[in-house]
């Protein structure tokens, strides 16, 4: 069980050590966050702005309140350490060539882990630019050009060879590649739109939402007309229609066939585009495009939902007799995309029935030795984080395909329960920070960035509403079953096992009062060890020696308080962050003086607020009771250890 | 399990006076149990004591180690080569680890850092109670399962006396009377007509001591070759 995932780093395509970071990020240490996301992940500036965050729906900080937002803490550390210097290390350099061809996020996160592993790598890619839809599907408003180039300069930085304009099928084939290259990965990404089969397909006036999109990207402002009809549901249909509103158009509708509910954009893009003046009509499918010699009306159906017998899928029919106009100047078709994969329609690929490669494994091994394939190009249109996977899951495959190593064997992750309805009870509430956003008439008038991201106090503030969870404490052999740990616990998790006592840790806080209580010293909390803990104070001490001071002090702070420690820097005292001030022990409150030390001080947070974790003000005021007490019969004036009382700001 | 509680600082300080270099050594069992003798607290008198020196002026070199069991040689040998670095080991064990030790390492003083309390039981607030006087002779069947001779401070084996006053002793308001208790749970098992019954002279000369026991004695007899 102690091995059990979080939630969030479960529901992660590439499991990304969620926790780990956000909890960095709590400390407000950002570089730490940003190396725990890259080893993972190397696209985060990206992810940050536009993942479909599967993290977050199975946050269990929404069983209290809301989830932790933990895609827009993964842009703030991207965004806080950009300037910083990459730092990577490359595995031992392996002779072989790996071709990928494809510059988008899966392409990329392939050549990104394959470089690391220690492979030469070099990236073909058709357009003049990297970054795929990234660059030239999703609007700047929603994801700048640069956050994009902050990944993909990182990416390349490691020492990829990258060859622009270079189409497979026209520029150069697979067979080509395989005389040169050991491997050959296939990115190529599902770029195709799918028109509705409706009359009047043909007409000028119609466009694809990629294609427009792609106007966009390259610095054209296309002005479609005053009322333009965008027809789809995902978050391309939106992308175009707030894009619509930023060329000047007026009357922007989109229309989609089932409800909101369905819809992949998913409501809060919805009510986003709606504050900038989108209409939406669901429940609608267009029949015919009609007009003269331009697209002029679209004529629709009202859909309902029906169960088919036979299917529980819920599906949609069109309401009899329920035809109706929408008058419009332009048609931006968003229904779906497929790849375009006719260029090796004649190499022995198995193409599956919309273009895309059909792969023989999770691998992406196909049918041509040494050639794999991942990304959109095999599932069709995916996120972003879903091509990073497919990207990750590559790489691995070519680097055992070309060491002749054993197929990775791959193990569905356990996860740590849901809260127990009696611990959701005890966790105290704290909202979740709103995102910063430009306001709505700056944003209508530009592609400016409308997420600003978090400043640092939101994002601490936010990162600190992380439950830490599968972070608490672990009883080792040396428990002694004196079970102290079961009668001091405020949120009563410790149990008493057949041998040792058992701590649930799905459901344990991470406060640390059974750790600094047990008598065997056989607990451990994983949020802070002991070892870490003890090294903190052991550098604030050195530093305080360093200085050969005669006079110094000690002072332990809340973590949860003051996340970057104390503002002002009192010359002779040295600070120690802990999380939660419950869990420094006596023997941590007295250790100082055998250093030299003159005083110590904890600092509770202020007492007007309640603490976060439930009890831990009398536990804090126990240890220092005992620990005055140890000082006065040492021969040291007991006051020398002081609670000191913070008010919050 | 032995309940034992650690002696005032100040008497385990003034009894290391003449040492330069002192182990502490823990133990892992009751004393550990009953937080007075397990690796925290032997981390903690450790820190204390270095500190108090420091205080005095004084250098001192203070080791610390816990075993599973001062009470077994075998643990007490674990820490031979490194006990005979120091001058004197101060045993947080109870008086049968200290002696478990001093048996064991003849040449190296040992000294108590605890008083042993009594035979003990935790109840659920976490404090210990003392449960067993270790008589020798057990009358437990007799009394439902409540001790008098550990439990009334007279030891009375025909309960109760007039002390008795609400269910509680005269000795303490806070001590419930062992013969209340008594009562009680002998009409909980339906068996009040066995305390009309009067307990016999107890047989003291089971708790002489020094006391000595092996199971190996008794149980091992080899059988007479035919």
């Amino acid at each position: 069980m102690h091995t059990a995932m979080p939630p969030c780093q479960g529901a992660c395509p590439i499991h990304t050590d969620v926790r780990g970071y956000v909890s960095a990020i709590a400390r407000g240490d950002v570089e730490t966050a940003i190396g725990i996301i890259r080893q993972v992940n190397p696209f985060p500036s990206v992810c940050g702005r536009i993942c479909i965050r599967a993290c977050e729906s199975a946050c269990r900080r929404a069983q209290i309140d809301e989830p932790v937002a933990i895609a827009a803490l993964k842009r703030f550390a991207a965004d806080q350490t950009k300037d910083l210097k990459p730092s990577y290390k490359r595995g031992p350099f392996f002779r072989e060539k790996v071709a990928v061809i494809g510059g988008g996020p899966s392409g990329l996160t392939a050549a990104h882990d394959l470089t690391l592993l220690g492979y030469n790598v070099t990236v073909f890619e058709a357009h003049k630019e990297l970054g795929g839809m990234l660059s030239r599907g999703i609007p700047e408003y929603r994801l700048p050009k640069s956050a994009v180039k902050a990944d993909i300069d990182y990416i390349l930085s490691m020492g990829i060879e990258v060859k622009t304009g270079m189409v497979l099928g026209r520029d150069f084939s697979i067979d080509e590649l395989l005389k040169d290259y050991q491997a050959v990965f296939l990115a190529l990404g599902s770029e195709r739109s799918v028109f509705p089969k409706c009359k009047g397909i043909e007409l000028p006036g119609i466009i694809t939402a990629v294609e427009f999109l792609k106007q966009v990207s390259e610095g054209h402002r296309p002005y479609l007309g005053e009322s333009v009809v965008i027809v789809g549901g995902g978050h391309t249909a939106i992308d175009a229609a707030r894009t619509c509103i930023r060329l000047g158009s007026r009357d922007v509708t989109v229309i989609y066939r089932r409800t909101v509910k369905e819809m992949p954009a998913g409501k809060g893009e919805v009510e986003e585009a709606e504050h900038e003046g989108v209409k939406f009509k669901f429940l609608t499918a267009p029949v015919e495009f009609i007009g003269n010699g331009k697209v002029e009306k679209v004529l629709c159906v009202k859909m309902q939902s029906s169960h088919a017998s036979g299917s529980k899928r819920q599906s949609f029919i069109p309401v009899k007799d329920s035809e109706f106009d929408i008058n419009t100047d332009a048609v931006i078709l968003a229904i779906g995309y497929n790849p375009k994969t006719d260029s090796i329609e004649e190499v022995e690929i198995i193409s599956g029935k919309k273009g895309t490669i059909v792969v023989k494994d999770e691998l992406g091994t196909t049918n041509i030795k040494g050639v794999f394939a991942g990304g959109d190009v095999v599932s069709g249109p995916q996120s972003v984080i879903h091509a990073i996977e497919s990207g990750k899951k590559a790489a691995d495959a070519i680097h055992r395909y070309l060491r002749n190593l054993p197929p990775k064997e791959i193990e569905e992750p356990v996860v740590l329960r849901p809260l127990d309805e009696r611990i959701v009870s005890l966790i105290i509430k704290a909202v979740r920070q709103k995102m910063p956003m430009l306001p709505t008439e700056e944003r209508i008038k530009s592609f400016k960035e409308v997420q600003l991201g978090y400043t640092w106090e939101q994002a601490i503030l936010c990162a600190q509403r992380c439950l830490n969870c599968g972070a608490g404490a672990v009883v080792s052999e040396e428990c002694a079953a004196c079970f102290n740990c079961v009668l001091v616990c405020p949120y009563g998790i410790p149990t008493a096992g057949e041998e040792k006592a058992q701590i649930d840790i799905s459901q344990c806080q991470a406060c640390g009062i059974c750790a600094a209580e047990c008598p065997a010293s056989a607990i451990d909390v994983r949020l802070e060890t002991r070892e870490v803990s003890r090294k903190k104070l052991k550098k604030a001490v050195e530093a305080a020696k360093k200085e050969e001071l005669k006079d110094f002090s000690i002072n332990f702070y809340c973590q949860y308080e003051q996340p970057t420690g104390p503002s002002e820097k009192k010359k002779g005292t040295y600070t120690v962050g802990k999380p939660c001030m419950a869990r420094v022990s006596v023997y941590q409150l007295i250790q100082p003086f055998e250093e030299g030390s003159k005083a110590v001080e904890i600092r509770k947070c202020g007492h007007e607020k309640e603490c976060r974790f439930k009890g831990c003000d009398e536990w804090i005021i126990k240890h220092v009771e005992r620990a005055q007490k140890m000082l006065k019969d040492i021969g040291i004036d007991a006051d020398s250890v002081k609670l000191v009382y913070e008010d919050k700001k | 399990m032995v309940i034992a509680e650690i002696k005032p600082f100040k008497e385990i300080k003034d009894s290391l006076k003449s040492y330069k270099k002192i182990l502490i050594a823990g133990c892992g069992s009751c004393v550990t149990v009953c937080l007075s003798g397990g690796k925290k607290q032997v981390e903690l008198l450790a820190s204390a004591l270095r500190t108090a020196r420091k205080v005095e002026g004084d250098d001192v070199v203070v080791g610390e180690k816990v075993i599973p069991r001062q009470c077994e040689p075998k643990f007490v040998d674990m820490i031979r080569d490194e006990a005979s670095r120091y001058d004197v080991i101060l045993s947080m064990g109870c008086g049968a680890g200290v002696q478990g030790i001093t048996e064991r390492l003849n040449t190296i003083p040992v000294l108590p850092a605890l008083d042993t309390r009594f035979i003990g039981a935790a109840n659920e607030e976490g404090e210990f109670l003392e449960m067993c006087a270790a008589c020798g002779e057990c009358l437990l069947s007799l009394t439902g399962g409540i001790c008098p001779v550990a439990r009334c401070p007279k030891g009375l084996l025909n309960g109760p006396c007039g002390g008795t006053k609400f269910g509680k002793c005269e000795v303490s308001p806070d001590l419930p009377c062992a013969w209340v208790m008594i009562y009680d749970r002998m009409k909980a098992l339906g068996r009040l007509d066995d305390l009309k019954k009067v307990i016999g002279a107890k047989d003291w000369s089971k708790s002489r001591r020094p006391g000595r026991y092996s199971a190996q004695k008794e149980k091992v007899e080899a059988p007479a070759k035919k």
